[in-house]
């Protein structure tokens, strides 16, 4: 069975339809790409599957249970992580603290428990420093586990936010242009990271992504949305050569020149 | 430990506080409990403003409710003033509750002018719902008594301050310091991020109305029963000017600096209480001084300067460190 299932997902802001009958299905451990010209609905494909934008017909389910009308945080308690366009580190907290930050669904400490400083909430506590430190120290970050999240560099940042998002184990992670603004050789290592999570950690991975070539190699497959709907699906090397996909982006009169030549 | 470590600078004061009603004067016995007082609302109003990032104007209103419903149970009802007082603060709780409910689909200014006007219909009521609340007049309450223990008023109202001051800074910065405070920092820092991590808005929203309310509540108790007295204009816009001074001079998101802003503004409030007037242009004053020169507050230059002052988000490392091993189960108690 797939684990997330989208079904036929519309959504129209005003007269405009963002997203019209998305249909899609993504495999368990497997890397799905998302691609498509600027506007054609990839974020808000997975703003829609995370919770933040309520579709106008259809539905999305995550291992069978439906997600659509679920609030963002009840839809992340289920298991689905999302990180976004731009850094959404706590700029007011640690990168250790941010990271914790990651676990809170994972942690049941009430009010009185944590006012006043019981023993289950201080091992709590305890097990959640430990666990973030070692997820830190998983995507090479540990040296800067105390340093404050607005120290860190952009490409820093978002390899912190990604952690994050996977220290509470979620079944799924959108990942919304990681490699956005970072140079070449740091695609590179983005490249090696994602791979390393999903054999490592087994976590299915959304990626939304403008950088071709990073999609490209590590898709298991693409799907390519233009105008909010999806035209083409597949393997790279079929999405790739795929006629429609290469009109969405180049445009049709250079697709005629293609052919003519 | 740094000999000026923030336990050690507090304790010290802690111990100076104790033995104040052998060496003072009635005079500075009302000032020390009047700061108590000012302590528990700084450190609630910061948890919901500084910790939270809820825009919120309705601290003076929480703490008039608080102030009117211990002394109108006292009058009204003939309650006795430890049955009164508790009501006070469950009812500033639950009002802190209902105010959170706007707060979730408002934000920054229009949060700020919802409370606001909530605080302003707060007064109306206190001045005009006269058969019950006497109006623009006020009432006095009756003196409290401590008996059977063998203190007078003015004395056993001090110890109560400080006791619930204490008992509940410690108990603030122990929820800051635990996933509750991170879910605080992280809806200010970012309410989509947080909700993306499973952290459910609504709850913390009013889990911070609600614990600002109560602090609010509490302190209106003790103030109606250290001034005898209950008026409309003890908890007008002025009294909020005051509780965000405190916040923003001692420093945003730190329970520290609720205590550091509260000592400051109430020595100052005594200070200028002889040139009438005063009072106002000096809290403006020094609130833009402030903002503009020194957003962290004073505690932000203790924090920089001095060892000892850091008010981590998390357990201390050091304790985590001993939790964490096995077989440490029975860690002395703190």
């Amino acid at each position: 069975m797939s684990l997330l299932v989208v079904d036929n997902v519309t959504l129209r802001f005003g007269g405009v339809a963002a997203l019209d009958g998305v249909a899609t299905e993504i495999g368990r451990g497997e890397i799905r790409g998302i691609i498509g010209p600027n506007g054609s609905g990839k974020t808000t494909l997975l703003n829609a599957i995370c919770g933040i934008h309520r579709p106008d017909a259809g539905e999305i389910r995550l291992d069978g249970e439906k997600l659509t009308g679920l609030k963002p945080s009840e839809i992340a308690r289920r298991g689905l992580g999302r990180t976004f366009q731009t850094s959404q580190l706590f700029r007011g907290m640690t990168v250790l603290e941010n990271m914790i930050c990651g676990l809170h669904r994972r942690t049941t400490t009430g009010l009185l428990a944590a006012g006043l400083r019981l023993r289950s909430a201080r091992a709590e506590e305890a097990e959640t420093v430990e666990r973030a430190r070692a997820a830190l120290d998983f995507v090479g970050m540990g040296a800067f586990a105390d340093r404050p999240a607005s120290a860190l560099s952009f490409g820093q940042q978002r390899v912190v936010e990604i952690a994050r998002t996977l220290i509470g184990e979620p079944k799924i992670v959108l990942l919304d242009e990681p490699a956005v603004g970072l140079s070449l050789n740091r695609v590179a290592e983005f490249d090696a990271l994602l791979r390393r999570i999903r054999d490592e950690k087994g976590v299915t991975l959304v990626l939304v992504e403008h950088v071709i070539r990073l999609v490209m190699e590590i898709s298991d497959r693409i799907t390519v949305l233009n105008s909010g709907r999806k035209i083409a699906e597949g393997k790279p090397v079929e999405v790739r050569n795929n006629p429609e996909v290469i009109e969405a982006y180049l445009g049709k009169e250079l697709r005629a020149r293609r052919a003519a030549s | 430990m740094p000999v000026f470590s923030r336990r050690n600078v507090l304790l010290v004061l802690l111990a100076g506080a104790l033995i104040l009603p052998w060496m003072g004067n009635p005079y500075t016995l009302f000032v020390g409990t009047l700061l108590f007082i000012y302590v528990l609302l700084a450190v609630g109003l910061n948890l919901l403003v500084g910790y939270a990032g809820q825009l919120a104007f309705a601290n003076a209103a929480m703490f008039g409710i608080g102030a009117y419903t211990t002394g109108l149970l006292q009058v009204r009802l003939e309650l006795p003033f430890f049955a009164a007082f508790p009501c006070g603060a469950v009812v500033a709780t639950l009002v802190g509750l209902v105010i959170s409910l706007p707060a979730l689909r408002l934000s920054g200014l229009y949060l700020a002018l919802t409370t606001l006007a909530f605080a302003q219909a707060t007064q109306w009521v206190f001045l005009h719902w006269e058969n019950v609340t006497f109006g623009a007049g006020g009432f006095k309450t009756p003196l409290i008594s401590f008996a059977p223990l063998p203190v007078e008023t003015p004395t056993g109202l001090y110890f109560l301050s400080l006791l619930l001051a204490v008992l509940l800074t410690l108990f603030a910065w122990n929820v800051a310091a635990s996933r509750i405070g991170r879910a605080f920092v992280a809806i200010r820092d970012g309410e989509v991020a947080a909700e993306s991590l499973g952290i459910d808005l609504l709850r913390y929203k009013a889990l911070a109305f609600a614990m600002s309310g109560f602090y609010a509540g509490v302190a209106g108790g003790l103030y109606s029963a250290l001034l005898n007295f209950v008026a409309p204009e003890g908890f007008d816009l002025f009294q909020m000017v005051l509780h965000k001074a405190m916040i923003v001079v001692g420093g945003l998101g730190s329970v520290t600096g609720s205590l550091l802003g509260a000592g400051i503004l109430v020595f100052l409030l005594e200070a200028l209480r002889a040139f009438k007037g005063t009072q106002e242009i000096a809290f403006g004053a020094l609130l833009l001084v402030f903002v503009i020169f020194l957003r962290g507050g004073l505690v932000s230059v203790l924090k920089r300067n001095a060892r000892g002052w850091e008010e981590p988000l998390r357990l201390p490392e050091r304790r985590a460190r001993l939790l964490a091993r096995p077989g440490t189960a029975s860690v002395p108690g703190e």
